[in-house]
């Protein structure tokens, strides 16, 4: 749906780190990391837990602030003091693991209040807009439902739905699955592999590996703050060559 | 002697009863109803309160507690986004106002306003009664409100406000748009609690002199005392507190009880 409206024809890399470091207090869980998403790439990052992988992603949106490095957001370092992080927010769909829909609101007030209010968007187009993106996630009944009456893969469907309601350049999934009962998990990942289909800008933190070798044009495998290992799926995830990634892996598999 | 416990239990429930029976006819027998009835449930005087006791003392301190309420109710939001503010003189000027309310009694903060500041200053704050008493327990009630809210706002899952600010909501915006609504809902049955304080404390007004108008229902009530020299006017203002009062803590037990159930 969004062929991507760059507003400025910007050729090189939706999202690239560069050396990034973040710690938390004496902490460090991002030790030097350089990373990028191309234009229309998907990039799965996987990894064990505390490998620094989710908060790689919430630093690329500055949900969690960085101490050294770059982030540079289609060419643009959003690390810089004077960066309008709401503007540059607002071109960065974002999924979360516990959904964090508004629970006070109906899920078409969920899917416009960004548009409404922050991109100052006539309400009626917002409207239909927003039942446009409800019916791509197969949701279009729902339109008058609170979140609370919905099932956790819905909910996660109307969240991905919200991002989309923005008409963001790139989205970021974090661990968008973990927080599903299994039955449900299905339904969100058709969801995302349409996008991906359409050529969305996606990176996508996920335990998912059989999802990941499907979709990912790339995955990375972060462990101890540090990118490990990356390159194509097939590459990544049926022939690691570092221990790390092998013995992750091989884990995984045991489940 | 030998008892099962439930045997030693039927013992003692049985007795708790027979001493509450003899205590009971002891104070029937003993008391005298003619003169309690005389003076508390004296029936002519409660026909001579009537209307006035309703339309002035009643509704006085229902025009009290109100604007006591929606006055502390504004102090209180700003106190708590004051006290949640990264800016350190805000949060030290919240804490220091909370805590100096919370400490002060209600009725000294009520002389000061009502008093304090006149002399002080030769300004009184407009309104008379009305205005000094209201601001009084304003600032009182603000006081209170405000930990209430901060805490409603610190109950707001961190989720939320992080799902705001991703699509590009501003902290202002996230804050009232999304957070204090949801934190409002929490805090229905505490701020209940503290209305139905508000409404007993507007009883402090007397101290700030009143004329006939302004009587709030136990100034009403005592000078109807004093004038009759009997204590009817007193049951008369407990009965009329208990009948705004009991709905209001009715209906915040019932939320508090959705509330538990929609978690």
């Amino acid at each position: 749906m969004t062929d991507s409206t760059h507003p400025l024809a910007y050729e090189g890399p939706a999202i690239a780190v560069r050396e990034l470091h973040k710690r938390f207090d004496e902490l460090e869980v991002l030790k030097g990391i350089d990373f990028h998403v191309d234009p229309g790439e998907v990039v799965c990052v996987i990894g064990p837990s505390g490998s620094g992988k989710s908060t790689l992603l919430r630093c690329i949106n500055r949900l969690e602030e960085s101490q050294a490095g770059q982030i540079l957001i289609e060419g643009e370092d959003i690390t810089h003091p004077d960066a309008d992080v709401d503007k540059l927010r607002t071109r960065i769909g974002m999924v979360f693991q516990q959904f964090n829909l508004f629970p006070h609101l109906t899920v078409l007030r969920n899917l416009t209040i960004g548009p409404v209010g922050v991109l100052k968007q006539d309400k009626a187009a917002a409207n239909a807009y927003a039942k446009e993106m409800l019916g791509r996630v197969g949701l279009a009944d729902k339109v008058e439902a609170y979140p609370s009456h919905l099932s956790g893969g819905q909910q996660q469907r109307v969240a991905i739905a919200r991002a989309l309601c923005m008409q963001p350049d790139m989205m970021l999934f974090d661990e968008p699955t973990s927080a599903l009962d299994p039955e449900l998990i299905g339904e969100v990942l058709d969801v995302m592999r349409t996008l991906a289909d359409e050529g969305m800008t996606m990176m996508i933190v996920t335990h998912e590996i059989s999802f990941a070798h499907e979709v990912a044009d790339r995955v990375v495998f972060m462990d101890g703050g540090v990118v490990v290992e990356e390159g194509p799926p097939s590459d990544v995830l049926d022939n690691p060559q570092t221990d790390r990634a092998k013995q992750f892996l091989r884990q995984l598999h045991e489940h | 002697m030998d008892l099962t416990p439930r045997q030693k239990t039927r013992i003692y429930v049985t007795s708790m009863y027979a001493l509450a029976a003899v205590i009971a006819l002891v104070v029937a027998f003993a008391a005298d109803w003619e003169r309690i009835g005389r003076n508390f449930f004296n029936t002519e005087i409660m026909a001579d309160m009537f209307p006035d006791v309703i339309l002035i003392g009643v509704r006085n301190t229902i025009i009290y507690t109100a604007l006591s309420f929606g006055i502390g109710l504004i102090f209180a939001l700003v106190l708590a986004l004051m006290r949640l503010s990264t800016v350190v003189p805000f949060r030290a000027f919240a804490i220091g106002y909370i805590e100096l309310f919370r400490g002060l009694p209600a009725l000294i903060t009520l002389i000061f306003i009502g008093f304090g500041i006149p002399l002080a200053f030769s300004w009184s704050i407009p309104g008379g009664t009305l205005g000094a008493g209201s601001m009084g327990l304003a600032i009182v009630a603000g006081a209170y409100m405000a930990e209430t809210i901060r805490a409603g706002i610190e109950a707001v899952p961190k989720g939320q406000s992080e799902a705001a600010r991703s699509l590009g909501m501003s902290k202002t915006r996230t804050m009232f748009t999304i957070i204090l609504p949801q934190a409002f809902r929490i805090i229905i049955p505490p701020l209940t609690n503290e209305l139905v304080l508000l409404i007993k404390d507007t009883s402090l007004f007397f101290v700030l002199g009143s004329t006939v108008d302004s009587k709030e229902l136990t100034k009403f009530s005592r000078d109807f005392m004093n004038l009759t020299k009997n204590a009817t006017p007193l049951t008369v203002a407990a009965i009329l507190y208990l009948l705004i009062t009991l709905p209001l803590t009715f209906l915040v037990r019932r939320l508090e009880k959705s509330a538990a159930k929609a978690r």
